[in-house]
């Protein structure tokens, strides 16, 4: 039952015009990106290494299609989530917008199930769009820029990677970027399961996102002791990945974080949905 | 005064003694370079820079008379911006340096000559290159070059099998970098803070281990061009 309706709630998402703008709109972003940079990419490129160029020269090919994935993958991973929230943030108080929330109620499936299976068809639309974002960034910027050593930018200077040690810090990297998109939508079918409108759970998560991104940003010390909890510190763990050597321990806390996260807000949007008294 | 007259020109006639053996051990030092035309050869890099991580990268040099330079590497090859062929473009034209012979400093087991040279024209990129050569074999085994854009490099030599052309086979260049501050929205991460400024250093060291050289056989001009 919970796998059928999951494919019923695909078929849904896919059914919406909505669901097709984050597509769309990664598709544009990056296309521009990816332009800007075959225009324009070295002046860029001497912005990371001029701290540098005084004294040393860079040889080689440094514009490549790694450094440009790294780059749209930084410009793009807190913006992402606003586009899941575009989606998931409907899945439940969507319909009870419309008014089939309570007919669903009615059908021989627990709210558990029901409720899971749009956790579960969240998880999936989730899955594409971060392979979409994978897609664009790496493979189609590998086959425009080529490949070569991905130089990083850190608070402490530059990594140069080597070429053959990049592809499996990206597949961790785009699954740990899957896991904070993932974190993401759970949230905002957590909001969806508290509200009866579509735009409210969506508009709610994005100021969350917004929020947690200044707070996170702030070199306040009040938040320091905030600032390890929020999801939107944790999107930005899978950098770590591109570090030597790896920080694991650190990641693996990150991991953590995000998936109590998950659980939480998944456990919370049962309890409520289950003592929900469904009028509309 | 007949003795201040005489200390005067013993004085100078030191100097320009200290002058001439400078000038002749640099000559000796500088023909042997021009012996070669152009070279290839293979090369392993080893950056250890402050502020800067990275393998050593393997790559290929090719030079031509009298300043084609070329590094040509699949990977990204960190170099000092200065000391390749500028230190021996400006050393080919004697009437833009002079030369004098400042002392002997005991490199290895060998006791080297320094010469130091100083540029005539205040337009010149190099302003002052120290060079300790050694006097039987003349070769450079170590220098301190100062320019006016890269400051100072300091940079050690050691030969083997290509001595005869002055060719060496490792290089170590000794670079000053400066502090490199990266904004915090660029550089992200919640697993990262910033090392303790204290703890920072400054110098670094780029190795260069050069093999496989292949001297006088020719090399297309094709290679500098991008």
């Amino acid at each position: 039952m919970l796998l059928k309706n999951t494919y019923n709630e695909l078929i849904k998402i896919l059914a919406k015009p909505r669901s097709y703008i984050g597509f769309i709109a990664l598709t544009v972003l990056i296309g521009v990106i990816l332009l800007a940079m075959k225009a324009d990419g070295e002046s860029f490129i001497s912005f990371v290494t001029s701290s540098f160029e005084q004294t040393l020269s860079f040889n080689g090919l440094i514009l490549n299609g790694n450094l440009i994935a790294f780059i749209i993958l930084q410009m793009l991973i807190i913006h992402v989530p606003l586009l899941v929230a575009l989606v998931t943030g409907d899945l439940v108080s969507g319909e009870a917008a419309m008014g089939t929330l309570r007919m669903m109620g009615t059908k021989p499936i627990s709210r558990n199930s029901f409720l899971l299976s749009k956790f579960f068809a969240g998880a999936i639309y989730t899955f594409f769009l971060t392979v979409w974002l994978a897609f664009l960034s790496l493979i189609i910027g590998q086959y425009m820029f080529g490949t070569g050593d991905l130089i990083v930018l850190n608070s402490d200077g530059l990594v140069i990677i080597p070429e053959n040690d990049i592809m499996w810090r990206y597949g961790l990297a785009f699954c740990l970027a899957y896991l904070s998109l993932l974190s993401i939508a759970t949230m905002s079918i957590c909001f969806s399961v508290f509200s009866d409108n579509s735009i409210g759970p969506i508009v709610s998560t994005m100021a969350v996102i917004i929020l947690f991104t200044i707070i996170g940003s702030l070199d306040v010390p009040t938040f320091d002791h905030v600032q390890p909890f929020l999801i939107t510190t944790h999107m930005a763990s899978w950098r770590s990945l591109f570090e030597m050597p790896v920080p694991y321990d650190a990641i693996i806390d990150s991991i953590l974080i995000l998936v109590f996260h998950i659980v939480g807000f998944t456990a919370l949007a049962l309890w409520w949905f289950n003592k929900k008294d469904i009028n509309t | 005064m007949k003795y201040i007259l005489i200390l005067v020109i013993g004085l100078f006639s030191g100097t320009i003694q200290a002058q001439d053996s400078g000038n002749d051990l640099l000559n000796r030092v500088v023909d042997k370079t021009n012996l070669v035309n152009d070279y290839s050869a293979s090369v392993i890099i080893t950056p250890d820079v402050p502020m800067i991580k990275s393998m050593p990268v393997k790559a290929k040099i090719y030079y031509k008379k009298k300043d084609k330079f070329k590094v040509v590497s699949k990977s990204i090859a960190i170099l000092p911006k200065q000391g390749f062929t500028d230190v021996n473009v400006f050393l080919s034209d004697p009437k833009k340096y002079m030369v004098v012979e400042a002392g002997e400093k005991l490199i290895g087991t060998v006791q080297t000559k320094l010469l130091t040279v100083i540029a005539n024209e205040s337009s010149s990129e190099i302003i002052l290159a120290k060079l300790w050569v050694d006097p039987d074999k003349a070769v450079v085994l170590a220098s301190e070059v100062t320019t006016r854009s890269a400051g100072t490099v300091k940079i050690e030599y050691i030969y083997s099998n290509q001595i005869r052309f002055g060719l060496p086979s490792q290089i170590k260049f000794i670079v000053n970098v400066k502090e490199f501050k990266m904004p915090k929205s660029f550089s992200s991460n919640p697993h990262k803070s910033s090392t303790a400024k204290k703890n920072k250093r400054k110098v670094g060291t780029i190795v260069l281990d050069i093999t496989n050289y292949i001297v006088n056989k020719g090399v297309s001009d094709s290679i500098f061009q991008n």
